[in-house]
């Protein structure tokens, strides 16, 4: 008897135990840092996009938004990587930081015409349907999050990096740890149209008073994300 | 999903597709096939092999029953075959009847898969897992309509796409490894462009944008797809003439007496499966 209630104890508490660790969300932890990638060059996100410092300008960062390098997220499924062009338009008119090995590299590759042939950081496998511009729309063009901001939930705290690394799993669990919160679908009262959010088995409740109060998960059908 | 989660939410899990479901919304993709239109001509199953990067398996597994097509044209022959001295292949009298995954509401082969592999989508369609099938092939032994399709070899490295050929394979579909199951999916990866597209632009997707690829090479275009909630789409408009509804077994049209004029039906209705594809009772006689 005695046995007895010490194992199905110990099964109450396990399924306590299970049950609390599945509410938590989203599942990060430092087992999720990637390997270090090493780039052709040695990009400074940090110099980038990294905060302004206005007492010394030449050690802070210029916080230029990530959608200006990275454009194509918010146009398509494939973030893409900023063409060399891209770079060279901008360090043609920077003459103080002409001289440094770095930016020196570039422009042999840019006077040669061949390509910087980046390393790919965050890399899905090949049966995952992730789009990007999905993501965007509504983070940062709906709910108007900065893209630091909106772009950091997946792409951790890159402004802060040298060489961008993967911070978060990536996983599937990790995907479905936000997908399954209940986030407001209508944002600050703007009426997104007749955008069905719920592609899922939840919907929201529509007698919700305030917009605000409009809740829904995000899709959860396997098919969204397998192809 | 978490138990709170479950138990939250148990009447929305615990529900049977799709009579006292709630009803789709937006979306729940079907179908509908004129036979009167099809001429057996197989286009549509060679534009699948190329669209969802199908395997071509060879005579030698195809007589051993491996073959892949997902879509496939099934023939009937209905005359001389009981007239004395009649042929097996008479030169009229052939029928076709192209076969595919019907996307059943009520799927039966759902219920039997081990690790749930394949499962409902909220748009109504009978999703398949690749990654999470463990190949027991129990789904295909359960589907009445015998559309589920096991890869019995490794085909990518078992030269199904030669050389160049493998250039040709579509990216937004996976290259399936020995072991799985697989069935029609309606195009997903069309489907899924197009919902991405219309939800961007702040709409729903409009009936016509999604073509599969069977549907968009038929030439005589018996095939069409489209939304069946939306009650301008072209597949709403057919499945409402024909007095063919989603929820029920038996539909009320071939309750009357003398039975209906009406052409349309669909397969195997009286499972229960409720399948999304509807067909149109051949007119003429036969195709040839």
């Amino acid at each position: 008897m005695y046995r007895f209630i010490r194992f199905s104890t110990l099964l109450v508490g396990l399924f306590i135990a299970i049950q609390g660790y599945a509410a938590e969300a989203p599942l990060t932890t430092a087992d999720d840092l990637g390997p270090a990638v090493e780039q052709p060059i040695e990009f400074p996100h940090n110099r980038h996009a990294g905060k302004h410092d206005p007492s010394d300008p030449s050690k802070g960062g210029m916080e230029i938004d990530c959608q200006y390098c990275h454009t194509y997220a918010r146009r398509s499924s494939i973030a893409g990587i900023p063409p060399l062009q891209k770079c060279v338009g901008c360090h043609n008119n920077i003459e103080s930081v002409k001289d440094k090995p770095r930016i020196k590299k570039l422009f042999e590759a840019w006077e040669a015409k061949k390509p910087i042939q980046w390393k790919k950081v965050h890399d899905l496998p090949d049966f995952v349907r992730f789009n990007h511009e999905r993501h965007i729309k509504r983070f940062v063009e709906q709910q108007g999050h900065t893209s630091q901001e909106a772009c950091g939930y997946c792409h951790g705290d890159v402004k802060n990096m040298t060489v961008a690394r993967r911070q978060k799993s990536l996983s599937m669990g990790w995907c479905a740890s936000c997908h399954e919160k209940a986030h407001t679908v209508a944002a600050s009262g703007v009426d997104v149209g007749k955008q069905a959010y719920w592609y899922t088995f939840q919907k929201p409740a529509t007698t919700a008073k305030v917009p605000e109060d409009i809740k829904a998960k995000g899709p959860n059908d396997c098919w969204q994300c397998h192809k | 999903m978490s138990v709170t989660n479950l138990l939250e939410n148990w009447s929305q899990f615990r529900h049977f597709h799709p009579v006292d479901d709630k009803p789709h919304d937006p979306y729940k993709w079907a179908m509908s096939i004129d036979l009167d239109a099809c001429t057996g001509c197989n286009a549509c199953s060679v534009a699948c092999y190329a669209e969802n990067n199908i395997p071509v398996v060879g005579k030698e597994r195809f007589s051993h029953g491996q073959q892949m097509h997902w879509i496939r044209i099934e023939r009937y022959w209905d005359e001389d075959q009981n007239a004395v001295g009649g042929r097996d292949f008479p030169d009229q009298g052939a029928q076709f009847l192209p076969m595919m995954c019907q996307q059943c509401e009520a799927a039966p082969c759902e219920t039997v898969c081990p690790v749930a592999a394949t499962n409902h989508t909220s748009d109504g369609l009978n999703s398949q897992v690749y990654n999470r099938c463990i190949g027991s092939r129990y789904c295909s032994a359960n589907c009445p309509f015998k559309v589920r399709y096991f890869n019995w070899y490794d085909y990518p490295s078992d030269d199904a796409w030669p050389a160049e050929m493998s250039q040709q394979l579509n990216p937004d579909v996976t290259v399936r490894g020995k072991g799985v199951m697989e069935k029609c999916t309606f195009c997903i990866q069309r489907v899924n462009e197009a919902k991405v597209k219309a939800k961007s632009e702040g709409r729903l997707v409009r009936d016509g944008e999604i073509q599969t690829a069977c549907q968009q090479v038929c030439p005589t275009s018996a095939i069409s797809f489209g939304n069946l909630v939306d009650t301008e789409s072209r597949v709403h408009k057919q499945w409402e003439a024909q007095k063919v509804e989603l929820d029920k077994d038996k539909q009320e049209k071939d309750e009357q007496e003398g039975g209906s004029k009406l052409r349309g039906y669909r397969i195997l209705e009286e499972l229960r499966p409720y399948p999304s594809v509807m067909y149109l009772e051949r007119v003429r006689e036969s195709a040839v």
